[in-house]
């Protein structure tokens, strides 16, 4: 009994260690077409210049039901069948940067935190006492500040900065799962007849059990 | 008609008797809770990951450079294989949830004694392979914890004395974890579970040659038993819908849950990730794999953490029938080592510090502890609960019980004589 205690002790006091984390601002992801369509196209406008949605075609942007005139815009001469990848090569990316620009197709998923560490990270870049640029939420970042989130700290442009920001992580979150409403429709019928079908188990149970003396 | 097909059937293939004996005569103890309800449960979602399992090998490909895409393919492009993978996935975590509380109910009530130590140990054996055909399994998606869980769990195996890094160089059948690995992964991830379905007929037969036990702890009379079918057929089916109406939660709403961010990154043998942490149902055996300071000696430890359930039938030496029901110490203990597991699993999932390491080591010690002391334990508790006499209810099972076998055997004596 002691020893659980101490460890049940030892447990609540080392909780505190892993507090002083940088904590993540919230956000809450859209899943209305005129959200993602916006939030594309912000996307394809400062982001896909160097990142590649590898796992996204544009003629899956036209299938969700963003406008053909916008996507004709954004591909260019790409074929509608083409994966949506970047507009610069790797090689340069690197040249300039350092580091190969990751693919954003999973990028909600793939980082603790979801979307919300997306959304932090568009939001988290300030300027040190030096004027070096510098981010919050992943510090040894090489990509530039492209919402101004450094030199936009108040006003009118933060809200038009964060609502970019939610565009954005809205769009992406569509790009990492575009079943997900799918799915989550189906489990509202899927769960209705389980539930109704338990219930009718039950009942049958009941009866049958009854006939024990 | 059907009747004459039968006839001719059973005239060959004794079906109608095997019907019979095994499930619609099949005595089974009345007094099953529904905590007796998870060997079904378990041999459904076995049938559930192999079913799922069969159609995404359809679609996946075994290949260091294509593993990765052909998950987002599945996710994206196969009809339904979103829905396909993430039952195979959330499946993962149901079956170990399963099991573990299939297990720690045989713990409870003491189900692993006499005559059911064989019974106990082939479920042993499918425990092992169930955790093989997992760890197996987790490398397919080529995820960065894929990869790097497997370079952790393989690099234990150095630890074999004097053949250490060639057992290493075998098991990946190259110098790291790669392509290699991952075919024989991927063709042993789909032999395992037909091992597995092997191991559950032989588990069967052990479970129908000595029956199911009960929360009484001892043999009921005929008149306690009734026949499987239709009495537990519908109770394992109503189970089953609850069961099924919390693993679609999972599947539909929360399915990323279980599935840790980083195995959303390619595998990338250049970048170790800054946490490597198993699966859920492994981090309790991974807590005492690290509390041990030395690389052999942990590996030895999380071995026997697994195995240990095994030495239960030697070393719960108290002859109380109902396990934890009637016996307030092994009760104690029991609800103190499911603590302790919750610990141990606490310690395996965050990232390791000074704090962290004491509580594993002392939680690793309570985890051995408690098994070394229930031979002492459960002996002075059953003096003890003689001494300060037996509740009338198990006194009057026991004497039943007592009377039933005497009556049993007279009774074969009597049919062996002759007597009437």
């Amino acid at each position: 009994m002691r020893l659980a205690s101490t460890v049940l002790f030892l447990c609540f006091f080392s909780a505190h260690v892993w507090a002083n984390e940088t904590k993540l601002d919230t956000v809450k992801v859209e899943t209305d077409l005129a959200t993602i369509e916006r939030g594309a196209g912000v996307l394809m406008n400062t982001c896909h210049s160097c990142h590649t949605l590898k796992y996204i075609k544009y003629r899956d942007l036209i299938s969700f039901g963003m406008d053909k005139q916008k996507v004709d815009e954004w591909r260019g001469e790409e074929s509608l069948d083409s994966p949506l990848l970047a507009q610069m090569l790797k090689d340069d990316a690197i040249a300039s940067f350092g580091t190969a620009p990751p693919d954003l197709s999973l990028m909600v998923k793939a980082r603790d935190g979801g979307a919300d560490y997306v959304y932090s990270y568009l939001l988290g870049y300030y300027l040190n006492a030096d004027g070096e640029l510098g981010n919050h939420f992943y510090p040894p970042t090489k990509m530039p500040d492209i919402l101004n989130s450094s030199t936009i700290t108040a006003g009118a442009e933060l809200t038009e900065i964060q609502n970019q920001a939610r565009d954005i992580v809205s769009f992406l979150s569509w790009v990492a799962d575009p079943h997900a409403q799918e799915r989550i429709r189906l489990g509202y019928y899927v769960i209705a007849y389980l539930v109704v079908l338990t219930a009718l188990l039950y009942l049958l149970k009941k009866q049958i059990w009854s006939k024990l003396k | 008609m059907p009747n004459r097909i039968i006839t001719w059937i059973d005239q060959r293939f004794p079906l109608t008797s095997f019907v019979k004996h095994e499930l619609t005569d099949y005595p089974t103890p009345r007094n099953l809770s529904y905590w007796w309800n998870f060997g079904f449960l378990a041999g459904f979602i076995l049938v559930l990951q192999v079913a799922t399992g069969i159609f995404l090998a359809m679609h996946y490909k075994a290949d260091v450079t294509l593993s990765f895409d052909s998950i987002q393919h599945i996710m994206r492009n196969v009809n339904y294989g979103w829905l396909l993978r993430y039952m195979h996935a959330v499946g993962a975590s149901a079956f170990f949830f399963v099991i573990f509380t299939h297990m720690a109910r045989t713990l409870y009530y003491g189900s692993y004694r006499a005559p059911r130590e064989l019974l106990w140990w082939t479920g042993q054996g499918l425990l092992l392979l169930l955790m093989a055909t997992a760890f197996m399994g987790y490398l397919l998606p080529w995820g960065q914890m894929s990869f790097w869980g497997a370079t952790v769990i393989t690099n234990l195996f150095r630890a074999t004395p004097f053949i250490g890094d060639q057992v290493v160089i075998w098991l990946r059948g190259d110098f790291t974890v790669g392509d290699a690995t991952l075919t024989r992964f991927f063709s042993l991830h789909y032999l395992f579970p037909f091992l597995i379905i092997g191991a559950v007929v032989i588990h069967l037969v052990a479970l129908h040659s000595v029956k199911s036990s009960n929360p009484s702890g001892i043999n009921l009379a005929d008149k306690d038993n009734i026949p499987f079918h239709p009495y537990f057929t519908i109770k394992d089916l109503y189970g089953l819908g609850i069961f099924l109406i919390i693993y679609s939660v999972f599947v539909f709403f929360i399915p990323d849950t279980l599935i840790e961010p980083a195995n959303n990154i390619p595998a990338n043998p250049m970048r170790t990730p800054n946490h490597i942490v198993p699966e859920w149902y492994f981090l309790p055996f991974y807590a005492i794999l690290r509390s041990v300071p030395n690389m052999l000696g942990g590996v030895l430890a999380m071995g026997l953490s697994v195995m240990i359930f095994a030495f239960m039938p030697f070393l719960d030496r108290s002859r109380i029938p109902g396990g934890a029901r009637f016996r307030p110490i092994y009760k104690i203990q029991f609800y103190l080592f499911m603590l302790d597991m919750l610990v141990l699993g606490y310690v395996g999932y965050v990232q390791p510090t000074e704090h962290t390491m004491v509580i594993g080591q002392v939680a690793t010690l309570c985890y051995f502890g408690s098994f070394f002391l229930i031979p002492f334990v459960s002996k002075a508790e059953e003096r003890w609960l003689i001494k300060r006499g037996l509740p009338a209810e198990i006194t009057a099972l026991i004497k039943k019980e007592f009377l039933e076998k005497k009556a049993r055997k007279a009774k074969a004596l009597q049919k062996k004589w002759g007597i009437s």
